[in-house]
């Protein structure tokens, strides 16, 4: 037996409208206009299309255009073969909207602290040479603006041989640059700029900030911050679609307060096992605090605002390095006098290491 | 036979104005309660569910627009929207990532020259796929627009378009931007000209010379505004003598010539630019074609003058929410402002043979110049 529904009805080939009957039998049904009839279609291929003013419009799988346009109420015995009408599409539809919408929110916060723990547990997955090649790749030879002279290295190698139990795996260079910074880059290089070189009153002080760095390197800092950045980068870059700024960023990344703290654990380690004082650190740190006090000294002192925007200082840090100081042990100078002056004045010997920033670099 | 001038006439008679062709059925609240759950759902994904809000929108735009008898219909789907997002990612975001770290390095290692190139290379190429995605956009766009059960479409796949839209633009900015307008309707040209509907291909004739007036304009607005300053400062100085001898007086009203200059600067030049896009997309809208349909663009360069005026007041005065309501405000201006003359044979106007892809208009999405 068969039932009839009236329906308008587009069959797709030509723009024609028909008003049709749906002549339903069993799983399947005809369309019919008169003597025209057009079918069997199976109800499993009909797919909800739209809905038009209070008609549902449908269509019809491997058919481009074909088109059945209910006006009003569906009768039960039709709507029941029929799919159910689309109002936002799955998820949203099958949850309902304040459902969904919670469920979204849990799922993205949950994406978003992934992406801004997980870092830590990744980073220590990342292979040695892929960290490597990304150090070689981004440092090279830094322009040629490296400082080399037979004692300045040697002064620099016994430095970075007391802070570090495995100074093969580390490259530590003195860049000819008048910036007061030092940064920590992947594959287990650290750079130290001459102008802090040249504004360091000892070489503890030079000790305390290359153990800092160090610590950065040691404690995995540089590919956790890396790889945060780029996870955000991707998770946020679905608001605005632009994931452009990550390579900026990365050269001006900075690390967490944690991270910082970690670091400055760390080189204080290193400098009591070096046998180096802490009070070298902590009185640089005093007197960069103080030039950040002054705007004035800041705009002098060009550059300096580079270690502060990477290493926001603090009264504490200060206290902690000078908290670290053991009273009554017998510390050593990090470089004897000679080897200081060598180290300092490597950059201004070494006539064929390039000045200056050619790039952009902040 | 559908007449498309005529049948609004015959189908409402006591209606003095014959009405166009194109007719908009919406309302702004019915598409509030699609804008606001979009809006809510769009910010809980961090972003993702925009590309199944811009196809609810669209359902609900292009289902209230009437053409001669019948509402046009979108069948694209989120998902489409979200491969072809996800495909630019990973085919085109991605390489560009590593380029960009790979030219950085370059730098690093003291080898800026063939950095450069390298930056240079992929600039083009960006400026390339640009072209692409515009073409690939309208494309997909008509094969998801269906009237009478109908759809459009284009079997070009846009790659040759991607060429000319290099050339065409370096042509019409190298002689100090003065092509530009020819640029401008010969890339629509272009564009349309390639697709179909139906069976029937799309014919753009539109000329550029029309143009050249209103461009000009625009071009000379900050040239005039300029040699009107410098004439009214010599004109007073000459009268009036040194600002130093008017003294604070003088540099007061030096002071406010000054705002005065800014304010005409920053009123006249959107007011230039907005008359020539108007002229712009009458002219473009005007030579198009199809088959025996020849259409034409209303709006005047006082109309969207008050429609920009009506957007900004709406966006300021709902402190930015407003902005959700701009697709609906955009689609509404559009097709108030659209007409159609002639006949469309319904028995002749089949199906469209052209191929459908499955992805959407990503391309476009990447490079942030989608409009509605
Ligand atoms: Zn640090």
């Amino acid at each position: 037996m068969s039932t009839f529904f009236t329906a308008a009805h587009y069959d797709g080939q030509k723009a024609v409208k028909r008003a049709v009957e749906v002549e339903v039998m069993g799983p399947q049904f005809y369309v019919v206009e008169n003597a025209w009839r057009s079918g069997p279609f199976a109800f499993a291929d009909v797919a909800y299309v739209t809905k038009q003013g209070d008609a549902d419009v449908y269509g019809l799988a491997g058919h481009d255009g074909w088109r059945l346009i209910l006006s009003g109420p569906i009768p039960a015995d039709l709507s029941a073969m029929l799919p159910a009408p689309r109002k936002y599409g799955g998820w949203v539809d099958r949850l309902g909207l304040g459902k969904a919408a919670i469920a979204f929110a849990l799922t993205s916060a949950a994406a978003v602290a992934v992406v801004l723990f997980s870092p830590q547990w990744l980073a220590p997955l990342i292979p040695d040479s892929v960290d490597d090649s990304l150090g070689d790749a981004l440092v090279g030879d830094f322009g040629g603006r490296f400082c080399h002279t037979p004692a300045g290295d040697a002064a620099l190698q016994k430095l970075v041989a007391s802070l570090d139990d495995a100074p093969q795996d580390l490259r530590v260079e003195v860049a000819n640059i008048d910036m007061l910074n030092a940064v920590a880059l992947p594959g287990g290089n650290v750079i130290l700029f001459d102008g802090l070189l040249k504004q360091a009153r000892s070489p503890d002080e030079v000790a305390g900030v290359l153990a800092h760095e160090i610590g950065h390197v040691r404690e995995r800092h540089v590919m956790q911050a890396l790889l945060r950045q780029m996870g955000l980068a991707v998770v946020l870059g679905g608001v605005d679609g632009n994931s452009g700024a990550l390579v900026n960023n990365m050269l001006a990344m900075s690390y967490s307060r944690d991270a910082e703290a970690e670091a400055d654990a760390y080189a204080m380690q290193a400098l009591g096992s070096a046998n180096i004082s802490p009070v070298g650190t902590a009185s640089f740190f005093d007197r960069l605090s103080q030039l950040d006090g002054s705007a004035g000294v800041v705009k002098d002192n060009a550059g300096i605002t580079g270690y502060l925007s990477s290493h926001p200082l603090s009264a504490s840090r200060k206290d902690a390095f000078e908290k670290s100081i053991v009273k009554g042990k017998n510390y050593k100078p990090a470089l004897t006098p000679t080897e200081w002056t060598e180290l300092k004045t490597m950059c201004a010997q070494d006539r064929e290491a390039k000045s200056g920033l050619g790039f952009d670099f902040n | 036979m559908l007449a498309a001038k005529d049948m609004g006439e015959s189908m409402n008679d006591e209606q003095l104005q014959p009405h166009s062709a194109f007719r908009f059925h919406g309302s702004w609240q019915e598409f509030a309660r699609i804008a606001f759950p979009n809006l809510l759902l769009t910010i809980v994904t961090l972003g993702i569910y925009r590309f199944w809000a811009t196809t609810r929108e669209r359902e609900y735009l292009w289902g209230k627009t009437e053409f001669i008898d019948e509402r046009l219909e979108w069948t694209g789907r989120g998902m489409e929207l979200f491969i072809g997002f996800i495909m630019v990612f990973v085919l085109i975001g991605l390489p560009f990532i590593v380029i960009q770290l790979v030219s950085q390095g370059l730098i690093f290692q003291g080898v800026p020259v063939l950095a450069g190139l390298l930056t240079f290379a992929m600039f083009l190429s960006l400026f390339y796929l640009t072209g692409v995605a515009y073409f690939r956009a309208l494309r997909y766009r008509l094969s998801r627009t269906y009237w009478r059960g109908i759809r459009g479409g284009s079997d070009d796949p846009g790659f040759q378009y991607g060429l000319s839209y290099n050339w065409k633009w370096i042509v019409g900015w190298l002689p100090i931007f003065l092509m530009v307008p020819w640029a401008m309707i010969s890339l629509w040209n272009d564009r349309w000209n390639a697709m179909s509907f139906g069976p029937h291909r799309f014919s753009a004739t539109a000329q550029w010379t029309p143009l050249m007036k209103r461009y000009l304009l625009f071009y000379l607005v900050p040239f005039l505004i300029f040699v009107g300053a410098v004439i009214f400062g010599i004109s007073m100085a000459a009268s009036g003598g040194a600002p130093a001898a008017m003294g604070g007086a003088g540099m007061a009203i030096g002071g406010i010539l000054a705002i005065v200059a800014v304010l005409i600067f920053y009123i006249m030049l959107p007011l230039a630019a907005l008359a020539f896009y108007s002229k712009y997309f009458r002219l473009a809208v005007g030579g198009l074609r199809l088959h025996t349909l020849e259409f034409a663009f209303r709006a005047r360069s006082v109309d969207w003058v008050l429609f920009f005026l009506a957007n900004m007041a709406i966006i300021i005065c709902t402190l930015g929410i407003g902005y959700i309501f701009m697709p609906y405000r955009n689609w509404k201006f559009f097709v108030e402002h659209m007409e159609a003359y002639g006949e469309i044979n319904i028995d002749e106007l089949t199906q469209s043979q052209t191929v459908v892809e499955k992805h959407g208009e990503g391309l476009l999405d990447a490079f942030d110049v989608g409009a509605i």
